[in-house]
């Protein structure tokens, strides 16, 4: 631990910490631009010089390039590194444009706040500057090349960290440009990165772009609802809308970095057919009306045919207060009816995880330094995108990087791909425990023996999971595994990847109780009459669709809470709207059983359109603000309760169901958050196991989650439907061949749910045998659950 | 003119190029015979106690950073030369591997049993195609010969040679940027440390060393320390250098001369005194990016020491010589020119302030500058000079700041007049 003098104050700072660095532990703010925590130091900008006046270095030397060491006497505030400074800013601002009032990051930039900290206020240079023609980066990127400052931060974010390969340096001298070769859309799903790594307006956000100025944006530290890694995020929202997001800093989690679904999967918030009124028969009508409707119908059922005659199904994207209050009141009836995930899969691979992983769960902090990563029917682009990135990192650090799973897994690094059906990764996790592959054929056992000594050899292993593919029965070996794995002095690591933000914190509170399936069979022989939807689409979630459709179709009450204008919420008798995670304070656990809490941006209201078409100011007048009805899901539950609707208060009764929920009360947004501390005595969970095709001779159909928009909330945000492709299926070139099909054919996907159009890719990392189709959007099949199988037909169509 | 012992020109015919038969006769690859009778250490310490300094510019005593090499360390390990001349007035390494480029195989040869690389990577200049084409001729004849390959002479020593055409910036004769290059990376220079002797090319242990310099070992190995000692006219120095001049001579060669002649000796004799009958003004005494000589150093030693001690170098000595009519000021201008087109745009001093320095050579140089003008390119000067990322900066430095120290009058006389007392249009 080297101790150091910086501007007269000593510092004791871990080896391998740069004077930077320790200087930013002091609080001493040095300026610099090519220096970023999780990019490192590459001494190009040269503005953060400091003088070393005493101690193994000596003179003026770039502050992040010098490594802190034991008598090292430092200033910075020597003339010689203040007269450099002011240089560099002089230098850097030669070619940018005095562009300030119209540029986008006017408030935000890290130029302006360079330029006043390094003491550059006079314009010396009165040359001619260098100008640029921008390229069109796709809807997300809006460029601006005379801004540059050439601090290469942006390269540095897009290729070196989040493995980006289509944007980078051209030119050289102070013609430096950074962008494609040739114009077109970024193909990286973490693109975004670099409009917040950008320091200045070269960079920003083509959506939010004229907009808003940082002062009149909203901003709050919240959490990613769009997956279940629990990303930290920064909404930003105006005029009643979410505009924006930004990455927020967790180093446990996400990093510095987010994917692009969650940066631009924002606008589910603001989508026009997002229910806002409270709603009885399909008539809006006022949400104390509504809310005593609900009681009044559910007690008259409860009276006539018991407290089990309502089912209640909670969901992995309501906040966790709310899915505990949602347990209350089955409990206030006495209801035993209670889920929380209509999709099977997911359910029981939440439940296991959350009961089964105990020390073994790790953050993506974790996966960032393992040295060997064994992904088992996980996609992370589809179904955890930021676990792509972390594993960069680790591979970067020299980790090997291994995939087993039926589709083409495309990770932004180097992998070993072993294409396996779904069905066979439970077998082999269990083979691998046990050391023993004798199940499996020469050839496999060829394949799967040096991976086991990988696993053994390695120091940090750890081993990845998908709930889709692997449902209860693959999570289950997936722990075991690591388990058996495990020696005295390393553990296997384990993550898996889950179906929504508090997945975990749903499977806490579910414990041993039924699955949706159960309460399914229940609800088809009428047992149960009512069913109560928190934020949760059973008619598009289950993995049978055709099944929950019949037999929801038989309730008497379909009651539902939501925030998005699903089939549930169209089909509801009863609909109380609720508010997006962007309105609210709440809390979810992520996958790795980590409590994180999130706060609101804005209040919810339709957005102010400003048009200029001469309709402002409004017209009409109201008493409230428009499409301001939705409230906080937990807000409506303790109405629905009668309980005071205070979140402190609510939160102080959940310890009853698991005595961690304690650990609300010190819950902050913005840190961390507190990882659960390992709980032992967990109920087992049983499970039903995956529903597989009946395995009639036609072809299999595995349903999928593809990128960026294939997920419910990413589909309702505009930003990201743009970029969502046409409907597609992927088969492996020799089983494609064998159906007389080419990449590139139009082909007509039939199954018993109907039939819609797609064309067909090709991959050779698929196993044969497999029609792939990630989520079919807007046909008739967009109801397949991700995970499930099903017989289908594939045939070649005429090209149009 | 005194004639000089020629060693690495004494086969050296007008547009001829010397081969294998020829160069063997001449005695030829006795040098890589006698160094596989010593072990690689032995030659190592033979060259370290020559006193060959590196001949690229930076004149860093080859032995001692030879022996810095972890030689004894398993693993790949590259040798590689550096043949990427951009240097303005720089031309040397051309006239040698034109001439004779089996002196280069051959010190590969020793220079790879020395540090034990078994991968040498010859890395010529984009324009030099006459220069790869000549070499590559020699690799085959080598290969063919057994002096590369598999087990050498019998020596059960491997060596394996590429040639690489640069992709052509000036960037890339910076040791670290060329082994960038090299990789296939964009060119930009590497920090250090780590020095490529620890992590250099494909992250191993590399040693670069320039053409000329590689050239000459082998003739250290057959002739030994004394004779290249007693090469050199100054007795601190060693042996002899290739001066490539250039400038308003009356004849601009390249010459192969003891270290230690005089400027004006170099000047007056072997490039026939300034054109035209005009007086010596000021040289750049070894390439573009060395501080200006001039009259008042014409008995200096055209050396390494005796020019740092009058703040230039000895650089490459390429000497391009400028007569009494030349706007020095002019001249800086241009060279400026080159280095902020060639800066590869990695730090801001460098790729920024040298457009800046430009902008103010311009202005001085055509009579809108004023004295602000001037006290803001010292400030440049100041802050550039020692704060950039490499040296290519440092470079463009040498001639702006003699340019300030030694003609300061005359940009003073630019500013009073509005415009350049040595042009023809102001005049």
């Amino acid at each position: 631990m080297p101790k150091l003098t910086i501007d007269n104050l000593e510092v004791t700072v871990p080896e391998g910490t740069n004077v930077l660095e320790a200087a930013c532990a002091l609080d001493i703010a040095i300026p610099h631009f090519c220096y970023h925590e999780a990019l490192g130091a590459v001494g190009s900008c040269r503005l953060c010089a400091m003088m070393f006046t005493d101690g193994p270095v000596k003179g003026l030397q770039m502050a992040c390039m010098v490594k802190a060491q034991d008598g090292m006497v430092v200033s910075s505030t020597h003339p010689d590194a203040m007269e450099l400074r002011e240089h560099v800013i002089e230098w850097a601002m030669t070619n940018h444009p005095h562009d300030c009032p119209v540029c986008d990051e006017g408030g935000e930039c890290q130029l302006q706040e360079m330029t006043v900290a390094g003491g550059h206020s006079k314009r010396r240079f009165r040359g001619k500057k260098a100008t640029f023609t921008n390229q069109d980066l796709g809807p997300f990127i809006q460029q601006e090349m005379n801004r540059c400052i050439t601090c290469y931060r942006c390269v540095r974010t897009y290729r070196d960290y989040c493995g980006g390969t289509d944007y980078g340096v051209l030119g050289s001298r102070n013609r430096i440009f950074y962008g494609r070769f040739q114009e077109g859309k970024l193909e990286s799903p973490f693109s975004g990165n670099i409009i917040d790594a950008c320091p200045t307006g070269v960079l920003t956000s083509k959506p939010f772009r004229f907009k808003t100025r940082l002062w009149d944006l909203q901003e709050a530290p919240s959490i990613c609802p769009h997956c279940s890694l629990g990303c930290a995020i920064v909404p930003g929202g105006r005029y009643r809308e979410v505009q924006r997001v930004r990455a927020g800093i967790n180093r446990e989690t996400n990093g510095f970095f987010i994917c692009d679904r969650g940066r631009f999967g924002y606008d589910h918030v603001n989508h026009p057919e997002r229910p806002r009124q409270p709603r009885i028969g399909g008539q809006p009508v006022a949400l104390e009306t509504a809310l005593d409707a609900v009681r009044d119908r559910i007690a008259v059922l409860v009276e006539a045919h018991g407290p089990n005659s309502i089912a209640f199904l909670g969901s992995s994207r309501a906040s966790l207060e709310a899915n505990a209050l949602l347990r209350d009141w089955a409990s206030a009836y006495g209801s035993e009816q209670l889920a929380y995930e209509a999709h099977q899969g997911r359910d029981y691979a939440a439940r296991t995880l959350a009961a089964r992983v105990g020390g073994h769960a790790c953050s993506l902090g974790d996966l960032r330094q393992s040295d060997l990563i064994i992904l088992f029917g996980a996609d992370p682009l589809a179904e955890g995108p930021m676990l792509a990135v972390a594993i960069r990192q680790a591979v970067r650090g020299g980790a090997k990087v291994v995939t087993i799973d039926p589709r083409p897994v495309e990770l932004p690094c180097t992998t070993l791909h072993i294409p396996l059906p779904a069905s066979r990764l439970p077998e082999l996790l269990a083979a691998l425990g046990s050391g023993d592959l004798s199940a499996f054929d020469a050839q496999e056992r060829a394949t799967f023996a040096p991976l086991l000594d990988q696993i053994k050899a390695a120091r940090r292993p750890a081993m990845v999971g998908g709930a889709d593919l692997l449902g209860g029965q693959g999570i289950a070996a997936l722990c075991s595994a690591a388990a058996d794995l495990s020696t005295a002095s390393r553990a296997v690591g384990v993550m898996a990847l889950l179906g929504g933000p508090n997945s975990y914190g749903g499977a806490l509170l579910a414990g041993d109780g039924p699955g949706f399936d159960t309460l399914l069979d229940a609800i088809q022989e009428r047992t149960v009459r009512a069913l109560v939807c928190l934020e949760s689409d059973p008619f598009c979630e289950a993995l049978d669709p055709a099944r929950a459709q019949a037999a929801l179709g038989h309730l008497e009450l379909l009651v539902c809470i939501d925030s998005t204008p699903s089939l549930a919420a169209q089909r509801a008798d009863i609909f109380l709207p609720s508010r997006a995670n962007a309105e609210m304070s709440g809390s979810y656990i992520n996958n790795e059983g980590r409590l994180q809490e999130f706060l609101p941006v804005i209040d919810p209201g339709l957005p102010i359109k400003v048009t200029g078409a001469g309709d402002h100011p409004p017209r009409e007048f109201f008493q409230t603000t428009p499409g301001s009805a939705p409230a906080a899901d937990w807000w409506l539950l303790a109405k629905l309760l009668e309980r005071a609707t205070i979140l402190a208060e609510l939160r102080k009764t959940m310890a009853k169901y698991d005595e961690r929920f304690s650990m609300l009360s010190f819950l902050a947004a913005g840190t961390t958050g507190l990882r659960l501390p390992v709980k032992v005595a967990l109920p087992p969970v049983a499970d039903r196991g995956l529903p597989h095709a009946d395995g009639s001779d036609n072809q299999t159909l595995l349903a999928t989650t593809g990128p960026l928009g294939s997920h419910w909330l990413a589909h309702l945000s505009a930003p990201l439907a743009a970029t969502e492709p046409q409907p597609y299926v992927c088969l492996h070139p020799d089983f494609a061949a064998a159906l007389g099909l080419a990449s590139g054919d139009r082909a007509r996907l039939t199954t018993r749910f109907g039939h819609c159009h797609v064309e067909v890719r090709l991959s050779a990392q698929m196993v044969s045998g497999l029609v792939l189709a990630p989520q079919l959007w807007d046909t008739a099949l967009e109801g397949l659950a991700p995970g499930s199988l099903h017989d289908c037909r594939l045939e070649k169509e005429a090209r149009a | 003119m005194n004639a000089y012992p020629q060693i690495l020109f004494k086969n050296r015919r007008p547009g001829e190029t010397v081969l294998l038969a020829e160069y063997e006769k001449s005695g030829g690859y006795q040098g890589l015979r006698a160094a596989l009778q010593m072990t690689p250490r032995e030659v190592c310490e033979l060259v370290k106690g020559s006193g060959l300094r590196g001949r690229g510019g930076a004149g860093f005593p080859t032995g001692i950073k030879w022996s810095f090499f972890p030689a004894e360390q398993p693993g790949d390990k590259y040798l590689v030369c550096n043949g990427d001349e951009m240097e303005p007035g720089t031309y040397k390494d051309r006239q040698l591997l034109l001439a004779d480029p089996h002196q280069l195989v051959e010190g590969m040869a020793i220079a790879a049993y020395a540090l034990q690389t078994g991968i040498g990577y010859i890395f010529l200049r984009y324009a030099y195609e006459d220069c790869s084409q000549r070499v590559e001729r020699a690799i085959e004849e080598a290969l063919a010969a057994g002096y590369l390959g598999k087990n050498i002479l019998g020596s059960g020593f491997d060596v394996e040679l590429h040639v690489h055409r640069s992709a052509g910036r000036y960037i890339l004769g910076e040791e670290t940027s060329l082994l960038n290059g090299l990789e296939g990376r964009r060119p930009n220079p590497r920090s250090k440390p780590p020095f490529p002797a620890q992590r250099g090319l494909f992250g191993r242990p590399t040693n670069v060393n320039n053409v000329e310099t590689l050239a000459t070992v082998p003739h250290i190995l057959t002739n030994g320390q004394l004779w290249f000692h007693e090469l050199a006219l100054n007795p601190e120095s060693a042996g002899t250098k290739l001066f490539g001049l250039s400038g308003h001579l009356n004849r601009t060669e390249c010459f192969e001369l003891p270290l230690g002649i005089t400027l004006r000796e170099v000047v007056e004799d072997f490039g026939g005194g300034v054109r035209g009958g005009k007086k010596f003004k000021a040289c750049l005494p070894g390439g573009a990016s060395t501080p200006y000589l001039t009259a008042e150093h014409m008995d200096l030693m055209m050396d390494f020491a005796p020019l740092e001690e009058v703040k230039s170098r000895l650089g490459t000595a390429g000497v391009t010589v400028f007569d009494e009519n030349t706007c020095m000021l002019a001249v800086t201008r241009n060279l400026n020119q080159f280095f902020a087109r060639e800066s590869c745009g990695w730090c801001t001093p460098c790729r920024d302030g040298l457009a800046t320095i430009s902008w103010l050579l311009d202005r001085l140089e055509f009579g809108q500058g004023t004295e602000a003008d001037l006290a803001m390119l010292k400030d440049q000067v100041r802050n550039i000079k020692g704060r950039s990322f490499c040296a290519l900066a440092e470079g463009a430095m040498g001639p702006v700041e003699a340019l300030l120290r030694l003609f300061e009058d005359e940009i003073i006389d630019h500013i009073k007049r509005g415009g350049c007392p040595f042009s023809k249009r102001s005049g």
